[in-house]
């Protein structure tokens, strides 16, 4: 599978101490959605930036779609969503995807058509002729995929897409992203929302104070870390290492980075006791305790405490 | 192309979307109706569309002074008052917003993650500024057109020229506003500083009009009274070498009071000469708003037989077989001052104002091209 990103060693300092990037490595293959998770500052959508031209990185080698990273006609290939972004407030959202087709070089007859398919594909086709500052944030958001789609990008950088968007929009962004990775295309998504990336996200990384603490797919970052809960009544066994909570008349051990063999004790133990199991769950570690353990594991105790890196700018190695 | 024409409309459409630029569109039709107000009938002048009358013997319909007059009146007071002064601040104040809240947070990272080039926005967004000038200047001239046709039979195209003209003189001023608009990213901030860049600009243009008039004075009083010192020396020893002492005791007690003059006058000049030599080089450095506009007031007055200047000191009226009437030194000295003015070459006038706003447009450039938003 080809990389559609492929980034390593970038770099980003503001001024000369808040350190957003920290040498971040990492590689988005095609026809994937790619999710890049992390803490506020954690500098994702610093990276992202960086990625659009947006923002200059202090070091950087690597490629978007077989381009060097900066290389302005490749951008025509890509679609972006900013996060709070905002359009200029006298246009209609008609007139606001002319002026960013246009931008993106394309030609009116083109245009014309696109932005009839894009307002009808987020749901705005009846608001078409209507100012952009008299939308509401939800409504502005699904402006804001419109014009990100509108020169049929074959990779979309989507920064916080759901932002301020309503159950039913999420939904429909969902399954936009799920049709769009059908048609081959690569979607990078920058969120905090952790439960709705679950469903969606093929591969991601976790970001943590400028550098990537974590990255795979979901199934490899999650082998190994799944966790039994046995729950029986009418018994106690004799298991100091286990952690056995009372909930009513039932007692529930778990078994954390357990085997099926360790379960399997447990369960021995419990009928050997004379006990009554009512249930045996095997439990997966979802992306919310995968992001934790991201953050444990980067070895920051404060991770989750918003904010880049501040102090002297590491010597590259 | 695309991307060129998507910027220019863009700015078009914020354009269309400020009252104030209804507000000053809808002002200088009042002044092109006011201006039209004028005529001219067999007996003199008509104000207000004839609700007013002045008779004259010099200026009335079909006289070559009535055209100089109108035409004076559109390029000395109109031009240089309304749509150099009032509307250009009204201008500033509409424009001073175009590039910070392009660059603002949320709006900025829309067109700079674009394939276009940041310098190729920069400019075409910079032109789209001067699109305001442009429009406004262009309904302008086209009613002072019309009028000076219509009231003076002056078909004169020269009067289009207002529009490059006016909008150079705004440029000069937008560059600024530009520069502090990347740099800071705030309205108010940058149309301040340009307010304050015009006022330093006017000063010191002020200033320097004013020492290089005074250099004159001194310079021609230095010549006069040397020349008077020379004759009485002159006389002093003519008288003293036909022994007539008491007539060269004369000639030297007469000459104390001129030799005292020309002291003071050197010394004047010489305290002068620093300052004024400060000033010109702060000038030269600035562009030059004024003698901008003036260009206009140059190409009207070429098809004149007077210019508004002898209309206004009354040398128009001057009968030619009396004799010239004496001017005072400052008289003298405003007219050689304009007359090195009118001298000075307008291509001079536009490279070193050109100049001027291409560095502060390529600082501009460069900010706006490293920035990170």
């Amino acid at each position: 599978m080809s990389h559609v990103i492929e980034l390593t060693d970038v770099h980003k300092t503001f001024g000369r101490k808040v350190q957003a990037l920290r040498g971040v490595s990492m590689h988005v293959d095609q026809g994937q959605i790619f999710c890049l998770l992390g803490p506020n500052g954690a500098g994702k959508s610093t990276l992202v930036k960086i990625l659009m031209t947006v923002i200059h990185a202090s070091r950087l080698t690597g490629t978007m779609l077989g381009q060097p990273i900066g290389h302005k006609p490749t951008l025509r290939r890509v679609g972006y969503l900013p996060e709070h972004h905002r359009f200029p407030p006298f246009m209609t959202a008609e007139q606001a995807l002319h002026f960013y087709g246009g931008l993106s070089h394309m030609r009116r007859p083109e245009r014309v058509r696109r932005i009839q398919e894009m307002l009808d594909l987020v749901g705005m086709a009846a608001w078409r002729t209507h100012k952009v500052g008299t939308f509401s944030k939800g409504m502005q958001q699904r402006v804001g995929l419109a014009q990100a789609l509108l020169h049929d990008p074959e990779l979309l950088l989507l920064d916080e897409p759901t932002d301020g968007v309503d159950p039913v929009g999420r939904r429909e962004i969902r399954d936009l992203l799920h049709h769009l990775r059908s048609e081959g295309r690569t979607i990078l998504i920058n969120s905090h929302i952790l439960a709705e990336l679950e469903s969606i996200c093929d591969q991601l990384a976790v970001v943590v104070k400028g550098r990537v603490a974590m990255e795979g797919t979901i199934d490899d970052l999650t082998t190994g870390r799944r966790r039994w809960a046995v729950q029986w009544r009418n018994a106690d066994i004799d298991a100091t290492d286990l952690d056995i909570r009372t909930e009513g008349d039932s007692r529930v051990a778990t078994l954390p980075d357990a085997s099926d063999e360790d379960a399997q004790v447990v369960i021995d133990a419990v009928r050997a006791a004379g006990g009554v199991i009512t249930s045996v769950q095997e439990i997966r570690e979802s992306l919310e305790d995968l992001f934790m353990r991201a953050l444990e594991d980067a070895g920051d105790a404060d991770g989750a405490v918003p904010g880049a890196v501040q102090g002297k700018t590491e010597k590259p190695s | 192309m695309t991307s060129v024409w998507a910027i220019l409309r863009e700015s078009w459409l914020s354009l269309r979307a400020e009252w104030l630029f209804k507000g000053v569109m809808g002002l200088n039709i009042i002044v092109i109706v006011a201006y039209a107000s004028i005529g001219f009938d067999k007996t003199g002048v008509s104000l207000f569309y004839g609700l007013t009358h002045i008779e004259s013997e010099f200026i009335y319909e079909g006289s070559p002074m009535s055209k100089t007059l109108y035409l004076g009146i559109y390029s000395a007071f109109i031009v240089n008052m309304w749509l150099a002064w009032a509307a250009s601040i009204l201008a500033l104040i509409s424009t001073s917003s175009i590039f910070p809240s392009f660059l603002s947070a949320g709006a900025v990272e829309l067109v700079v993650s674009r394939p276009t080039r940041r310098s190729t926005i920069f400019f075409v967004k910079y032109s789209g500024g001067l699109l305001f000038v442009v429009l406004q200047v262009s309904v302008f001239t086209l009613g002072a057109f019309l009028a000076a046709g219509w009231r003076v039979g002056a078909w004169d195209p020269a009067i289009f020229l207002a529009i490059p003209i006016v909008t150079l003189f705004y440029s000069y001023l937008f560059c600024v506003n530009v520069l502090v608009g990347v740099i800071t990213r705030s309205t108010l901030i940058a149309l301040l500083a340009t307010l304050l860049f015009w006022f330093s600009s006017f000063s010191v243009r002020t200033a320097d009009d004013i020492m290089s008039q005074f250099t004159y004075r001194i310079g021609a009083t230095i010549e006069r009274t040397e020349a008077r010192v020379a004759e009485l020396d002159t006389e002093a020893n003519e008288a003293e070498a036909a022994g007539d002492d008491i007539g060269a005791e004369d000639a030297e007690h007469w000459s104390v009071g001129p030799q005292k003059e020309l002291a003071r006058a050197r010394k004047a000049e010489g305290q002068l000469a620093p300052w004024a030599a400060m000033v010109s080089g702060i000038r030269a450095v600035l562009p030059e708003t004024a003698r901008t506009l003036g260009l206009l007031h140059r190409a009207l007055e070429r098809n004149t037989d007077a210019t508004l200047m002898d209309l206004m000191s009354g040398a128009a009226f001057h009968d030619d077989d009396e004799p010239p009437r004496e001017l005072s030194e400052e008289e003298e000295a405003q007219i050689r001052h304009l007359e090195e003015e009118e001298k000075i070459p307008a291509w001079s006038i536009i490279l070193k104002s050109l100049i001027f706003e291409a560095v502060v447009l390529i600082v501009a450039l460069i900010i706006f091209r490293r920035r990170d938003f």
